[in-house]
């Protein structure tokens, strides 16, 4: 078996185990939102750390698949996975749209116009009461499958196979496409790639992954109002991805883990948990630039390939 | 990917770490969940100072119990409030939680403590969804959007003999459910609604606003539903662009229980005519009233005078010591208790829960004008 | 004047004043984009500090112990906000922006200053408290009336530091040494270095006047805003979208567009609603980029785009 291999191996038994250790219905609830945000960090990387974009705006995406699933198993009384597909497939072709203007652009001028992406759709959810009762809210939205474990494992399993499928892109040709996309688009674009369209792929790929981890959102909450996706959340994606590690597969899994049980565990700190968090976030950007993910190769000493 | 299970084992560590229940016998536990972070924290931070207030005077105890608390930062968020209560719920098992002060948050959690048994205790949201939802465990004690707009409509048409309204409320759940219920009365008697105007809270400069009213016609009333730091600047705006008596001008700004005491200081003389009904009065002469300010100010300051936001958690508090008093040992006989409750006095007011939950009795609340030397006169309007 | 007119002059009037004060951040974050290509995001911050700064100022310094009437006390206030405003520069300068260049990167920097907002608004929280402070200039106080338009002293104010600033800048961008010198660091940096011109110099000397701008800011909002720690968050993402609708790095286009988002928003709260603002705002931003990317000034920055 390859490391690989023993790696999932092992992945699959501690997510098969982690809710039994975890047995307290609140730890069970923050796996839940653990096992959404490795999918939000992993879809913001693939992005982000693996094609350069700077993208802002993810929680746009994440808000789409939250309501779209919503509304149409709501109002419309659809099976919650046909609801789902249909979000996925709203969030992915939004995400192409946004593209296909947004390819055009780079660095900053991407980041605050995918910013700007993410102020319209929260307005547009605020704003169209008729459709997502805007800042009324919509209440009683029910979990796909009852049980806070059956949903853990649902969601993580999810996480994993979108990782396999994710890592495995980016291993084949296409992932080195990707990247020599990142490094140098010109010269990419001399050994006849077309770095447009393989930016907007990964970029709609992006988007229908945070649109996937946007429909169990609504039924873990029980509640949907567009606060919940401010474009703080943007931010909080992008923190995690940072420092878990850009660029690697694992970095912003760690992250999102991370970033998850830290401000649960700060709680005890009460009213210095945000400052102990934004002050960390800091100090992890200026003195570990490559992440939890670097900073173990560097303590490790050794090479490591992902 | 080895590494990456690592660090899920370490998360698990640091997770499973129990913290400790207290272990010990005659106590009832109260769980806070309120806004103790961002920009909501305004309701917290007070809310934290009148329920500090009411434990130290429960010290001694009550029937032999004593009151323990326990905070948690729910940030005005669903998914931070079903988080903390998840929370309280698995490590301090509450008897009873207080809270949350933002409509969103508060019909979230509801349905997780009415699953849990337990009693939540409201003592700040008007979202009218809270007790038309049928939860058996619900109760509260601030006035809800119709109680609170109700009245504000009937004295505009009756009393003020208003026809032409414009409501300019906040974008959330609370100032939409209390322009509706303005609205929908105003208009059943006859008037008429020129505009609904909303703003977020990040709003800060009206002038535009106040510039657009003015282009509305003649207006005889503008009920406003803001929270303090808003309306104060609402206010100086509609009195510049002379559409309130303050600035000159016809218009009554009409307001409701969400203002606090002093904020025509704040205000100034554009708050001058303005009419609102309060529900907290610290000019109120009833012992309970005095007795709280005199403590209140003995531990906080003696320039401070409370909000109504700190009376509505002292009396909370007051509640749930009552509750006991009268027998209560855990959740399910607190609200047994509470459901009979009738005429408990507390700072702001008398508390009878109708069998929704909701605090039926208003006697306390009433009218006030705000004078020229920006003091409030009392007003015998319904 | 008819009744349209006198409402168009006065929304116009009114967007004018907003949007001056919208310059008035969005400068700065405009200022260090030319020379260090990076945004700061606790920008804003520093315009609450500054707006704090001179609410203490006003209340116990100034009227308390100089004895200083009200008027004199608040002038005072700006230029202890400019100063706690260029402290704050210095700081986050050292600390972020000085170590975080060599490595070249446009996101991290981004990500850090994030995190120094998140950290300041906390703080401030702690030593505050969430309740809206009561900051009123002698200015806002006062109404000035010709005719039927009408505007507050502070708005006066306003416009006029803005625009006395504004004219600062230029004067020293194009007639002192440091200026030329700074100007020359923003379209090259390399060459700039062969000058003999010390690029780091230049740009914490950029830094600390852009925060300096933002810290003044604070003491003309305050008694605008709703004083909390959580003002100047309520303008950044605005700021943002005016500083891209001008061009990055551009400062008269920032100008230009500051002022046109200010009256956009006044005629968007006219004629559609207040609610309605950041969705105008936004799409114009995004029709913006498509339709002139680089800005309502089109400059030499095309290797952005």
């Amino acid at each position: 078996m390859s490391a690989r291999t023993v790696g999932f191996v092992i992945a699959v038994l501690v997510v098969g185990a982690l809710p039994w250790l975890l047995q307290a219905p609140y730890w069970r609830g923050i796996l839940v939102l653990c096992a959404m945000n490795v999918l939000l960090a992993i879809s913001l990387n693939l992005v982000l750390g693996y094609t350069g974009q700077l993208n802002l705006g993810q929680s746009a995406f994440f808000a789409i698949g939250a309501y779209v699933s919503t509304i149409l198993v709501k109002t419309y009384a659809w099976n919650f996975w046909a609801a789902s597909l249909a979000a996925v497939a709203a969030a992915g072709l939004l995400g192409l749209a946004l593209a296909a203007f947004a390819v055009r652009l780079r660095g900053h001028y991407l980041a605050i116009a995918s910013l700007g992406f993410a102020v319209i759709t929260y307005q547009v959810l605020v704003n169209w009461e008729k459709v997502t009762e805007g800042v009324r809210g919509i209440y009683g939205v029910l979990p796909p499958v009852g049980s806070m474990v059956g949903l853990f494992y649902l969601v993580a399993g999810i996480a994993l196979a979108v990782y396999v499928l994710i890592d495995n892109l980016v291993r084949s040709p296409v992932g080195d496409t990707l990247r020599a996309i990142r490094e140098d688009e010109v010269s990419a674009a001399s050994l006849g790639i077309n770095g447009a369209l393989w930016k907007a792929f990964a970029f709609g790929l992006g988007a229908a992954i945070a649109g996937l981890a946007g429909c169990f959102y609504p039924g873990f909450v029980g509640t949907l109002v567009p606060d919940a996706f401010n474009i703080i959340e943007s931010f909080t994606m992008m923190a995690m991805v940072i420092v878990g590690g850009m660029g690697t597969m694992i970095g912003p899994v760690i992250g999102a883990i991370v970033l998850t049980f830290l401000p649960e565990l700060l709680r005890d700190f009460g009213e210095f948990r945000l400052m102990v968090y934004g002050l960390a976030l800091t100090l992890v950007v200026l003195f570990m630039p490559g992440g939890i993910v670097q900073a173990w190769r560097t303590l490790a000493g050794r090479q490591w390939h992902t | 990917m080895k590494r990456a299970l690592w660090s899920f084992a370490i998360a698990a560590g640091f997770a499973a770490a129990p913290l400790a229940v207290q272990a010990q016998d005659k106590v009832i536990r109260v769980g806070v969940v309120m806004p103790i972070s961002g920009p909501a924290s305004y309701f917290g931070v007070m809310g934290k100072e009148g329920i500090d207030l009411a434990l130290d005077q429960l010290k001694a105890g009550v029937n032999g119990y004593r009151l323990q608390v326990q905070y948690e930062d729910s940030a005005c968020s669903p998914l931070q409030a079903t988080n903390t209560v998840k929370r309280l719920l698995d490590q301090f098992k509450p008897h009873i939680v207080i809270g949350e002060e933002c409509s969103d948050a508060t019909l979230a959690i509801a349905p997780i403590l009415e699953q849990a048994k337990v009693v939540q205790l409201n003592a700040g949201s008007v979202t009218m969804k809270l007790t038309e939802s049928g939860y058996k465990y619900v109760f509260r004690i601030f006035p809800n959007a119709e109680q609170q707009s109700n009245p504000l409509a009937a004295v505009a048409y009756n009393t003020l003999k208003a026809r032409t309204a414009v409501i300019l409320y906040e974008k959330t759940n609370a100032g939409n459910d209390n322009a509706d219920g303005f609205e929908k009365p105003f208009v059943a008697m006859g008037g008429k609604v020129l505009a609904r105007i909303d703003f977020g809270r990040d709003v800060n400069d009206f002038t535009a606003i106040a510039t657009r009213i003015a282009s509305l016609g003649k207006i005889d009333v503008l009920p406003t539903f803001g929270l303090e730091g808003q309306q104060v600047r609402l206010s100086q705006a509609l009195a510049q662009a002379r559409i309130v008596k303050g600035g000159g001008g016809s218009a009554v700004q009409m307001g409701s229980i969400w203002l606090p005491y002093g904020y025509d200081q704040k205000a100034g003389q554009s708050s001058e005519g303005y009419v609102r009904i309060v529900q907290f009065d610290p000019t109120e002469k009833r012992k309970v009233v005095q007795d709280f300010i005199a403590a209140f100010r003995a531990k906080y300051g003696a320039d401070k005078v409370p909000t109504h936001i700190n009376a509505h958690a002292f009396d909370a508090i007051l509640l749930v010591a009552e509750a006991v008093r009268r027998g209560a040992t855990d959740s399910e006989s607190i609200r047994d208790r509470f459901s009979k409750m009738k005429d408990v006095e507390v700072t702001t007011g008398k508390i009878t829960f109708d069998a929704k939950g909701q605090n039926s009795d208003l006697s306390v609340v009433h009218f006030v004008e705000t004078q020229k030397d920006l003091s409030w006169k009392g007003m015998n309007w319904r | 004047m008819t009744d349209l007119l006198a409402l168009v002059v006065q929304q116009s009037i009114n967007g004018i004043y907003l949007g001056c004060l919208y310059v008035m951040v969005a400068l700065g974050l405009t200022l260090i984009y030319g020379v260090l290509n990076q945004i700061n995001f606790a920008h804003a911050d520093f315009v609450t500090v500054g707006a704090f700064a001179a609410f203490f100022t006003v209340t116990r310094l100034g009227t308390k112990l100089l004895g200083l009437p009200d008027t004199a006390a608040y002038l005072l206030s700006m230029v202890t906000a400019l100063g706690v405003g260029a402290g704050l520069g210095l700081a986050i300068n050292a600390a972020v922006f000085a170590p975080l260049r060599e490595r070249g990167d446009e996101l991290r920097p981004l990500i850090a200053t994030i995190g120094v907002s998140v950290l300041l608004e906390n703080f401030q929280l702690w030593l505050f408290g969430p309740i809206p402070f009561q900051f009123d200039s002698p200015f806002s106080r006062e109404t000035i009336r010709i005719g039927r338009i009408f505007f507050t002293a502070q708005s006066v104010l306003v416009v006029a530091v803005s625009a006395v600033s504004i004219a600062a800048l230029y004067a020293f961008m194009k007639f002192t040494f440091l200026g030329k010198a700074l100007r020359a660091v923003a379209q090259d940096r390399e060459t700039a270095g062969l000058m003999g011109i010390n690029p780091n110099l230049l740009i914490a000397l950029t830094i600390v006047i852009a925060s300096a701008l933002a810290g003044m800011g604070g003491a003309l909002l305050g008694p605008v805003l709703v004083l909390t720690p959580f003002a100047g968050a309520t303008v950044i993402v605005k700021s943002f979208a005016i500083v891209i609708i001008g061009g990055f790095g551009n400062v008269q286009g920032t100008i230009i567009a500051g002022l046109l988002v200010g009256v956009i928003e006044a005629f968007t709260v006219q004629y559609l609603g207040s609610g309605l603002i950041d969705l105008v705002v936004f799409v114009l931003l995004l029709v913006m980029l498509v339709v002139r990317p680089t800005g309502l000034i089109a400059e030499r920055k095309e290797e952005n785009v």
